[in-house]
């Protein structure tokens, strides 16, 4: 570590000592090569971002005359609004399931694929195939094994005698966000499997082996060691976790459309600009969203920018 | 000798051994099962998927679903399957070409950019780097009804090069993220000494870090791809038509015909997850090694 700092100190030293027109030049370079990140980046992302935030302080209503000024008033009908106010609390509902199953199932997971052998290679590829599949066909194919009648969901708990005859779970608001929280879960948890697992592969055994001498149960190992050291991962997972289940479209759509029991806060965009046609009130929400989701992966940019910083 | 082999089954089989046999086979039951459960539907008789209780095998299997899907059977075989194959072949297409093109814009812009982020000095780095990986946070609905009206404006809706930008746009900040620590994860003292000998800069990142950031390259390449093949929001507004629109978009359609047959949608999931499933079982070495540093490493 200290080598390699007066190495690069060193390096600086001797680039100041060399041509005047090198800082120059590097800067050049690495300017011409960020460029298209720029372009692409600032002509579809950063200008519709502003273009957003400017327009949602008009009325941008195709059905009615006009684009006049209107200030706050799409904000402040955001929070007087039952539909926005159903769609935050679904969202708030996902966010919990979510985070809540995929740190536990994740944890689990990556505890389990690191005390295997050589057969954690295999148990790994089936555990992250749910991730790479489309979230659209991991809803079409859930919704089926959910089938009332037909589905083997179902056939399972009456068997069980849990339930009697066709349990309609998209009849029941809390049954069908559990559901749609599930399907969710499904498809993320491996990511949080996968990055705990690479956290655990980088605790040092010798502090394994010191528990162990000293006497510490299983528990009280991963309390004391495999916690503690695996916090800074946790929380990225955590985090992203929170961000991918704030930002629920696509389970939402295919299960259960623009029923409000599960409409998710994206839907309520969606349904707002693009089926409603209110397109700055749909703006304004969308700003609200991102506010919130910049709000809780602000972890992610914070170590982002430390680690630019610390370079 | 007998004593001996029961002696080293018994010595195989405790109870922690068999305590973790079931969470395997549990944990496999949750990541397969589902994917199981839509195989084994798409390959019954139509008759037999409305059994009650289900068959956890199909009784009788056929590919009929399958060669309907795929138009190799006469129309006549099967009427709702023949005239899907025109656009379920277009819908594939659409995916594949769309998913190919926004990854090479994808990579070769983020190979670049990352590069410059991770070892070149030039003014306001930080606060471009910081910007554009905060867009990770930002909801692809926040910035789509502008982007709707440049994209119309521009003439590219339900084109090919629309959808690449906006999934350039979309995957870029992952992609630079991911380039960046694969390329400061790399030793500096190659390039610092193929610079004394008096290479370009230039000549350095094309000879030899790239050929050295190759694994993190397909790592990012892998994840852009899947990350496209699955985008379902972008396309439901930006492809209306058959010219664009992708396998994600087409296969919710079939749900919602008033014919709803549950064995055509399971075929057709099980064929649209054969490129995911031949990236997580090929190429899984990468694909973890991108999940793992797409997490601040």
């Amino acid at each position: 570590m200290t080598l390699s700092m007066t190495d690069s100190y060193r390096v600086r030293v001797t680039r100041r000592l060399r041509l005047t027109g090198s800082d120059a030049r590097e800067a050049l370079l690495g300017g011409s090569l960020v460029l298209p990140v720029i372009v692409v980046m600032g002509a579809l992302v950063f200008f519709p971002l502003v273009m957003t935030a400017g327009q949602s302080l008009f009325r941008i209503d195709p059905m009615r005359p006009g684009t006049p000024f209107i200030g706050m008033t799409n904000y402040t009908r955001l929070f007087n609004d039952p539909e926005v106010r159903a769609a935050t609390a679904n969202t708030l509902w996902l966010v919990l399931l979510a985070v809540v199953l995929e740190t536990l199932g994740g944890v689990a997971f990556a505890l389990l694929l690191q005390s295997m052998g050589r057969a954690r290679k295999w148990l790994l590829a089936a555990i992250i195939l749910p991730w790479a599949i489309p979230s659209v066909v991991n809803s079409l194919m859930w919704s089926w094994m959910f089938n009332p009648t037909y589905g083997v969901i179902n056939a399972i708990l009456r068997g069980l005698h849990l339930i009697s005859g066709d349990f309609v779970w998209s009849n029941n608001r809390t049954a069908a966000l559990v559901l749609i929280a599930l399907v969710h879960v499904w498809k993320m948890l491996p990511l949080t499997a996968v990055i705990m697992l690479a956290a655990l592969q980088g605790i040092p055994a010798q502090l394994y082996e010191a528990a162990k001498i000293d006497g510490a149960s299983s528990w009280r190992t991963f309390i004391s060691v495999t916690l503690p050291l695996t916090a800074g991962p946790l929380a990225i997972a955590m985090t992203q976790s929170t961000v991918t289940a704030f930002n629920l479209f696509d389970e939402a759509w295919i299960l259960g459309g623009a029923s409000l029991d599960t409409r998710s806060l994206l839907i309520e965009v969606y349904m707002t600009a693009f089926q409603n046609l209110h397109m700055s009130y749909g703006m304004a929400l969308s700003i609200l969203v991102m506010l919130a989701s910049l709000a809780v992966s602000s972890v992610f940019v914070l170590r982002g920018r430390g680690e630019t910083h610390s370079e | 000798m007998s004593e001996a082999l029961s002696l080293r089954l018994s010595e195989a089989l405790t109870p922690a051994k068999i305590g973790k046999g079931v969470l395997i086979a549990l944990v496999l039951l949750w990541s397969l099962g589902p994917i199981y459960w839509a195989l084994n539907s798409s390959l019954m008789q139509p008759v037999d998927l409305t059994a009650v209780p289900p068959h956890a095998f199909p009784p009788a299997p056929t590919l009929k679903t399958y060669s309907g899907l795929l138009g190799l059977q006469g129309a006549a075989d099967n009427a709702t399957g023949a005239s899907i194959w025109p656009h379920f072949r277009a819908a594939t297409i659409n995916s594949l070409v769309t998913a190919v093109a926004g990854t090479l814009g994808t990579i070769v812009v983020a190979a670049l950019g990352g590069y410059a982020f991770a070892r070149l000095r030039f003014p306001g780095r930080n606060i471009v780097f910081g910007l554009v990986v905060a867009t990770l946070a930002v909801p692809g609905y926040t910035v789509i009804i502008p982007l709707y009206r440049l994209m119309i404006k521009l003439g590219l809706v339900d084109t090919y090069l629309g959808l690449t930008l906006i999934y350039m746009s979309a995957f870029l900040p992952l992609a630079l993220w991911l380039m960046r620590s694969f390329f400061l994860s790399l030793p500096k003292s190659l390039e610092e000494a193929a610079q004394i000998d008096g290479a370009s800069r230039l000549y350095t990142l094309f000879r030899i870090v790239l050929p050295l950031a190759m694994p993190g390259l397909i790592a990012t390449a892998i994840v852009t791809f899947l990350s496209v093949w699955q985008q379902f929001s972008v396309p439901l507004v930006f492809s209306p038509t058959y010219a664009t629109k992708p396998l994600t978009v087409m296969i919710p359609e079939l749900a919602s015909r008033h014919d709803l047959n549950f064995g055509l949608i399971n075929a057709a999931g099980i064929l649209a997850i054969l490129p995911p499933f031949v990236v997580v079982v090929f190429l899984n070495r990468f694909l973890v090694q991108g999940l793992t540093a797409g997490a601040g490493k």
